[in-house]
């Protein structure tokens, strides 16, 4: 489902993200990306969802050429991505309904389908009772289940989750995880990054531990 | 309903809610854009009510030839293939003799004097001919043939009607050269102050656009709230420009009607037709439109 073949990623002369990374992740996995910052974890979650592409190598997902696909296409691709950020970036203009309804808006779902799966996504995460709630009246960890929600929201074949647990205290931390396997238990290819190593001594899954742009472990 | 449509209603949504939630800055910009929009406004209301009475007028050259009162019909007569050959000089024309009971009828049934006129007793007007040529071929030999008719045995006064038409369509098609550079210079003010709109919009909505794209937005779905709203507020400042140049024309007939009153005319300046106006609202839309293209397709691309 997500593969890397000998994938650099180079931003000048002698500043390397990615450095030959090869590895493959099949469907309905559940991987952890592991290691310190700066290691180049987000830069892979990047490439996978086309944000940056590979100085060389290749990337494919869903047997799509990430290197190769056109700007036009992207949009298409990154809605059979769920991505969840570690600043969940949610929108401070709209409610927490809006903010979940909006990647089903912009694939030009009608808005009473939208709400209905919205509404359906936030049951998932604990927090339909706060749909009309503004995302600065939510906890940190409330927020970050809001942004699991609208990434799963339009039932995407791969969730990247890019240090979700980060700022979190252990309970909220643990209630997204908990949200993110849940997802994966019914077949969803799921990437998790983390830095947290009480979080990855407890994962029963693959772990890929990357450090300074290069693979260290975990590939299978 | 189909998807393409909804996309576009959602984006119309999208462009209401930007002006609903900062309406003062709305407002401000629409200002500023009706102000641009006016002055070339007022001047196409009155170039557009002046422009049928200019065309009603004959710019082709006309010279009437008025006979002396002591002139007989006979000598009158004697005359027109000499006046048939010096206007035919000038290119093709027409001469029209009108005799001197035609022209009092005719003074009659034209102007309130009747009474007046019949208390005269005798008619006072000569025979005379009214020559019109071709405008194109004629228009430069206008004297020479002025002072050949005033030579002619029995021509009392010799008069060309028309040069104050070709100066007044000379003066009008000046005035719409001006109004249309003015309108070109106007019209990229509107579309620059909506491009710096659309700009502020951009930087405002800056993480809104970065979160879409990354949740699968296309760029026509990010770029059509951008474009909905500079063709609204050209719409918008269409629509003032306009009512404020109505609101202008009343004060502006009470002068002209006292004006025209001095003239026996009862010369009113209208406002624009309804296709007019529809067209001029399409094109300060279309201005807001072009303004906000821009804008989307500089700055958009910036934002990741």
């Amino acid at each position: 489902m997500i593969e890397f073949q000998s994938v650099s990623k180079q931003y000048s002369t002698d500043a390397y993200a990615l450095r030959d990374v090869s590895l493959n992740i099949g469907k309905g996995e559940l991987v952890y990306l592991a290691g310190p910052s700066g290691a180049g974890k987000s830069t892979l979650m990047k490439m996978v969802a086309a944000v940056e592409r590979p100085t060389s190598g290749v990337v494919t997902v869903n047997g799509q050429d990430i290197g190769r696909i056109t700007k036009a296409g992207i949009p298409f691709l990154r809605r059979n991505l769920g991505l969840i950020f570690q600043q969940q970036r949610l929108l401070n203009d709209r409610n927490i309904l809006g903010n979940v309804m909006l990647p089903l808006l912009v694939t030009g779902a009608p808005k009473a389908q939208a709400e209905q799966r919205a509404r359906a996504a936030l049951d998932k995460v604990g927090l339909l009772e706060r749909a009309r709630a503004m995302p600065l009246e939510l906890s940190g960890g409330e927020q970050q289940r809001v942004a699991v929600a609208r990434a799963i929201v339009n039932r995407p074949q791969i969730i990247l989750a890019d240090e979700p647990t980060a700022n979190l205290d252990r309970v909220a931390a643990d209630k997204v995880l908990d949200a993110l396997r849940a997802f994966h238990a019914v077949g969803v290819t799921c990437v998790i990054s983390t830095h947290d190593e009480q979080v990855l001594d407890s994962a029963a899954a693959r772990v890929i531990r990357l450090e300074q742009g290069r693979l260290v472990g975990g590939v299978a | 309903m189909s998807p393409w449509l909804r996309q576009h209603r959602f984006a119309l949504g999208a462009a209401l809610s930007t002006v609903r939630k900062a309406p003062g800055s709305f407002l401000f910009n629409v200002l500023v854009v009706a102000f641009a929009l006016m002055l070339p406004l007022a001047g196409i209301t009155l170039l557009d009510n002046v422009r049928p009475l200019s065309e009603q007028l004959s710019v082709d050259p006309e010279i009437s030839v008025f006979m002396k009162l002591d002139a007989t019909r006979e000598d009158a007569s004697a005359l027109q293939p000499r006046l048939r050959a010096i206007a035919a000089g000038g290119g093709k024309a027409e001469v029209e003799f009108i005799p001197r009971e035609k022209a009092l009828a005719a003074m009659k049934e034209s102007s309130s004097l009747g009474d007046v006129i019949d208390t005269l007793g005798e008619n006072p007007l000569p025979d005379s001919f009214k020559m019109r040529l071709d405008g194109s071929g004629a228009a430069g030999q206008v004297d020479a043939i002025t002072e050949q008719l005033r030579a002619l045995p029995g021509v009392d006064v010799v008069q060309v009607d028309s040069i104050w038409v070709k100066r007044l369509a000379a003066a009008l098609n000046v005035l719409r050269l001006a109004l249309l550079l003015l309108a070109v210079t106007l019209g990229i003010v509107v579309i620059a102050v909506v491009f710096n709109t659309i700009r502020l919009q951009v930087l405002t909505q800056k993480e809104e656009i970065a979160v879409s794209k990354l949740l699968g937005a296309t760029d026509n779905f990010i770029h059509r709230p951008f474009y909905y709203t500079g063709a609204l507020l050209g719409l918008c400042a269409g629509v003032v420009a306009l009512g404020a140049v109505v609101l202008a024309l009343r004060p502006l007939n009470g002068a002209i009607a006292d004006f025209a009153r001095l003239y026996a005319s009862e010369f009113q300046l209208a406002p624009l037709g309804a296709l007019e106006t529809a067209g001029v609202l399409a094109i300060s839309a279309g201005l807001g439109l072009i303004g906000a293209m821009l804008s989307v397709q500089r700055h958009l691309a910036r934002v990741r």
